[in-house]
């Protein structure tokens, strides 16, 4: 095609020229390189004389051409990225927009090409994110600089990229320090936020970053460091949920891959159905043999071990350190005042974080507290919240008790407004969940004589201390307050001589498996247990079906299933009954009375004669079951049935309560308000209506789907159209031009419909 | 491997001694260890564990324990032949992080007496809780070599940094059914720990200080 070659030839048609290189690059090597020599010309110039420039348009388009085509003569091309870099880093500020714009996009485009590594345009632009004045700029080098971080992440780490630019922001936060800098390490925490936001970033020298951040100079940048601790984990996690989710605003490909998830299931009940009416033939059965495979794959790997995600705070490498800086920098008297108020406090609500979660000892805070904790100190719940979240078992109950003392002093007293005790009491509660020798049993016993209070709020902050203290100190109450189950227990410890005393030092964690002589005795009494006299019982393990508990179902399920399903398995010989014999078909030839019957038996004899020798059972327990049968799953579900049934969970503070950590929770400042009592406003009860209905089943489809966010549909198109453009059309005209008989017809439907809308024309 | 049996368990042990005993001896005893795996675990919705149980056996008889005692509590410690320190040679370290490190280094765990312990975290400041080697109490009511032995064989599950942890449950010394003992015991404790209980357990894993490792689990 000689004319389309000619065409080729004139200089301007670089898009035809690029068309061809690509088919063809050896015979167009000549016009590339007029193209290129030209383009070199035109950077001499703008080199010479950046701010005079005036051929932008076309030097754009042999930016981009060149860039594209680069693949093709890597030999000649060689210099390429570098002159681009060059002029980047020079002219930055005086080059076009347009251009400079385009200079990026080369880049990129080039390293998408494996032309220029990762790390070297990292190294391009990273620079400019702090040099450039202009505001669009930085956003986009910000944006480039999170995709390329976000590709290269995608399917497996690559720790060397990220090493290198989590270098670039430690040298950038190291070299902007100082209270005066400018605020540049802001872009470090920013963007070391954006991408642990995105789970792209999830190691310590991530958060070593951030802490760098934290403790810099510039209020803006510590303030920054400090949220990212706070808040990051929440935003992480509503990411984590949306990307999960429906909705996927995040980018393309992922949104793509959504779109196959949602797709699948009804892809198989579409075959299924067609196999259902269809002729049946072995390629149609081989399709949805497929079709099962692939959505079987991916449930796999939706179900592969969720990545680590661990909270920023627990992944630091030496949080004393971190904390006592954070607070001898920024709290303490010396610093000055550089932070406003609020800032404090989201400081100091990170480093009580950090006491309460690494179990640290700070000192110095409590006393520093003392000053903040009194009532009519600005945002003192945020004050106070700080305070329990700063204690924990390891801090000497002498330094804690001048802080609650004080507490008691200012907030609780008949002097003072309801819910300014309530508060009081409510922190005094958070504080002695975590460390309950922080009080005297006097002190206690006044803040208890509450529980009469009139005020709502009072009187159930103070049966919560009376809770606590049941739990885990009944006495250090007064008698009144034990209650039944707390005085029995006691009276009970007294009569075999162990007087449990809370001591400092002894770490409340859970000691054994609690409630588990109660999984004995009834394994005993179903008979389970007969061949435990050898040391190892031989069928104890050849149990399949306990170890395949559907966890679902038995969360609705009552107690019957399981007891049933092992009597069966247990009297049955053991080889016969693993292969036909599923737990449904055993539930149903069972009945479901006598095992109630049974359990109930046992709770009665539990709270009888258990008591006493409770905790020689307990040893027992532990030696013959945990040391000769491997507890399954089954066992497992039973046991915490039987818990429940006893209600050891409450009576013993080694439950399940104890095995979570209560040292790492936060304390949320308006929970210890404690309840609102009194009518609520409008706005709240709006509120509360609007919560209500939330997710709600009923409703109209039509409503739904008008509710989420769609593109205009043919028929709001249809309503919205200029009538003028309609009105010669026939579906117009027609109407005019019927009979009287027909529009008389229509009316009278219409109206029907109107009447009725629910009936079918 | 789906579930774990006692008889897989005593399998695993038999070839795990007979490498110790007879294909490659050491010049040590070597500890067995139990290597856990968790899978499925979410580290910020379900909480982070921790809990002690006490095993029949002393896993590791060469744990060396210090006693920071009072003058009775010392006294009783040197009777048994245990190392021990006085409120004066606390103060002597004199909150010095390098020496405190040194000493927390030093012991795998200390007992304090009861009347001291409160004193700890004013003169030693955080490195042994950040060591996990707080301190047990003692009172002067209590057995101390009895006290020595139950701190020697409690052991400790505590999640830390990454989603895997590893105890000591035993020794080679052991004999068989002593070991199938203690990590049974172990292995039950830790999975009634966890939330969802075997299904958050990814692997189990014994082994012997310098032999191969055995999957259980």
């Amino acid at each position: 095609m000689p004319k389309r070659r000619r065409a080729a030839l004139l200089p301007s048609n670089i898009a035809l020229l690029q068309n061809l290189i690509r088919r063809d690059p050896g015979s167009y090597k000549e016009e590339f390189l007029v193209q290129y020599r030209h383009y070199a010309a035109q950077k001499e110039i703008l080199g010479t004389n950046p701010s005079g420039f005036h051929d932008t348009e076309a030097f754009l388009e042999q930016i981009g051409f060149i860039a594209q085509v680069c693949t093709c003569y890597p030999n000649e091309t060689k210099e390429y990225p570098e002159d681009l870099a060059d002029l980047l880093k020079t002219h930055h500020s005086v080059l076009p927009v347009e251009l400079r714009e385009k200079i990026v996009q080369s880049l990129v485009l080039l390293r998408n090409r494996g032309i220029i590594s990762s790390e070297r345009l990292i190294q391009v632009i990273f620079p400019l994110l702090t040099s450039t004045n202009s505001k669009s700029f930085r956003k986009d080098i910000y944006t480039t600089l999170v995709r390329i971080l976000k590709n290269a992440n995608r399917n497996t780490k690559t720790p060397k990229l990220n090493r290198t630019v989590q270098t670039l922001l430690f040298t950038l936060l190291e070299s902007t320090d100082g209270p005066a800098a400018a605020p540049d390490g802001l872009w470090a925490a920013k963007l070391t936020r954006e991408l642990w936001r995105r789970s792209i970033w999830d190691d310590p020298r991530t958060v070593e970053i951030m802490k760098q951040a934290a403790l810099h100079g510039n209020t803006k940048v510590a303030v920054a460091g400090v949220s990212f601790f706070l808040g990051v984990d929440r935003e992480r996690e509503r990411a984590e949920r949306k990307k999960r989710g429906l909705v996927d605003d995040d980018e393309s490909s992922s949104g793509a891959s959504s779109d196959d998830e949602k797709d699948d299931k009804p892809q198989i009940s579409g075959i299924k159905h067609r196999m259902g009416i269809n002729k049946k033939t072995g390629k149609r059965a081989r399709k949805l043999e497929a079709a099962m495979r692939a959505v079987k794959k991916k449930e796999k790997g939706a179900s592969l071990p969720t990545q680590l995600n661990f909270s920023a705070i627990h992944l630091l490498h030496d949080p004393q350190g971190f904390a006592e800086r954070l607070f001898s920098q920024t709290l303490s008297r010396s610093s000055g005042n550089k932070f406003t108020l609020e800032q404090r406090i989201q400081i100091l609500n990170l480093v009580s974080r950090l006491i309460g979660v690494h179990k640290l000892s700070v000192l110095g805070l409590y006393s520093y507290l003392l000053k903040y904790l009194t009532p009519k100190q600005r945002n003192v719940t945020q004050f106070m919240a700080a305070t329990a979240q700063a204690s924990h078992d390891l801090v000497p109950p002498d330094v804690l008790s001048p802080v609650i003392r004080k507490i008691a002093d200012e907030f609780v007293s008949d002097g003072v407004a309801a819910e300014v005790a309530a508060a009081g009491l409510n922190t005094i509660r958070e504080i002695l969940t975590r460390n309950p020798l922080a009080i005297e049993a006097d002190l206690l016993q006044d803040l208890t004589a509450y529980k009469g209070s009139k005020s709502k709020s009072v009187m159930m902050a103070a049966r919560s201390l009376i809770g606590l203290y049941r739990d885990i100190a009944p006495d250090m109450l007064s008698r009144k307050d034990r209650g039944k189950i707390a005085s029995m227990e006691m009276s009970a410890a007294a009569a075999a001589g162990e007087v449990k005393k809370l001591q400092f030092g002894v770490e409340n964690v859970v000691q054994g498996i609690p409630g588990l002589e109660l999984l004995e005795k009834w394994r005993k009494e179903q008979g389970l247990d007969k061949d435990d006299e050898g040391a190892v019982p031989k069928d104890a393990d050849d149990d399949d079906d306990a170890w395949e508990v559907d966890v679902s179902d038995s969360e609705e399920s009552d107690s019957g299933w399981i007891d049933v399903e092992s009597e069966v398995e247990y009297n049955v010989s053991d080889e016969e009954d693993g292969d036909d014999l599923n737990p449904d078909a055993a539930e149903e030839l069972s009945d479901d009375d006598d095992d109630d019957d049974d359990d109930d038996s046992d709770k009665e004899e539990d709270v009888e004669d258990n008591q006493p020798n409770k905790r020689v059972r307990t040893e027992d327990a532990m030696q013959t079951l945990m040391a000769t049968k491997i507890l399954t799953p089954a066992d497992f579900q039973k046991l915490d049935e039987l818990r429940t049934k006893a209600g050891l969970d409450k009576i013993l503070h080694g439950g399940k309560a104890a095995s979570v950590a209560k040292h790492e929770d936060t304390v949320d400042a308006a929970s210890l308000l404690g309840p609102k009592t009194g009518k609520a406003g409008k706005e709240e009860r709006l509120a509360a209506v609007m919560e209500g209905r939330q997710d709600r089943q009923f409703g109209s489809k039509k409503s739904k789907k008008d509710s989420q966010p769609h593109s205009t549909t043919n028929k709001e198109k249809a309503r919205k159209k200029n009538f003028i453009m309609m009105i010669h059309k026939r579906d117009v005209q027609g109407k005019n031009k019927k009979s009287l008989r027909d529009k008389q017809k229509v009316l009278r439907a219409h109206i029907e419909r109107q009447k009725n809308p629910k009936r079918k024309r | 491997m789906s579930k774990i049996t006692v008889a897989g368990v005593r399998g695993s042990v038999k070839e795990l001694l007979d490498y110790s005993e007879n294909t490659k001896k050491r010049n040590f005893l070597e500890t067995v260890e139990l290597q856990i795996g968790l899978k499925n675990y979410d580290t910020q919705r379900d909480k982070r564990f921790s809990g002690t149980v006490k095993l029949p056996q002393v896993p590791r008889p060469n744990m060396t324990i210090c006693v920071f005692g009072d003058a009775h509590d010392v006294d009783r410690a040197k009777h048994i032949g245990v190392d021990a320190m006085s409120v004066d040679d606390l103060k002597k370290l004199n909150k010095n992080k390098k020496l405190i490190k040194k000493l927390a280094k030093k012991y795998n765990a200390f007992i304090a007496s009861e009347v001291l312990i409160k004193q700890v975290p004013r003169l030693l400041g955080p490195q042994l809780s950040k060591a996990g080697k707080f301190p047990t109490p003692v009172s002067h009511a209590d057995d101390l070599y009895g006290k020595i032995t139950e701190v020697k064989s409690t052991i400790k599950f505590q999640l830390k940094k990454v989603l895997c942890l590893a105890v000591a449950v035993g020794n080679v010394g052991m004999d068989e059914d002593q070991l199938v003992t203690q990590i049974m015991i172990a292995s039950n404790f830790l999975v009634s720990l966890l939330k969802k209980h075997w299904q958050n357990v990814g692997s189990l894993v014994i082994k012997s200080s310098m032999g191969p490792s055995f999957r259980i689990y």
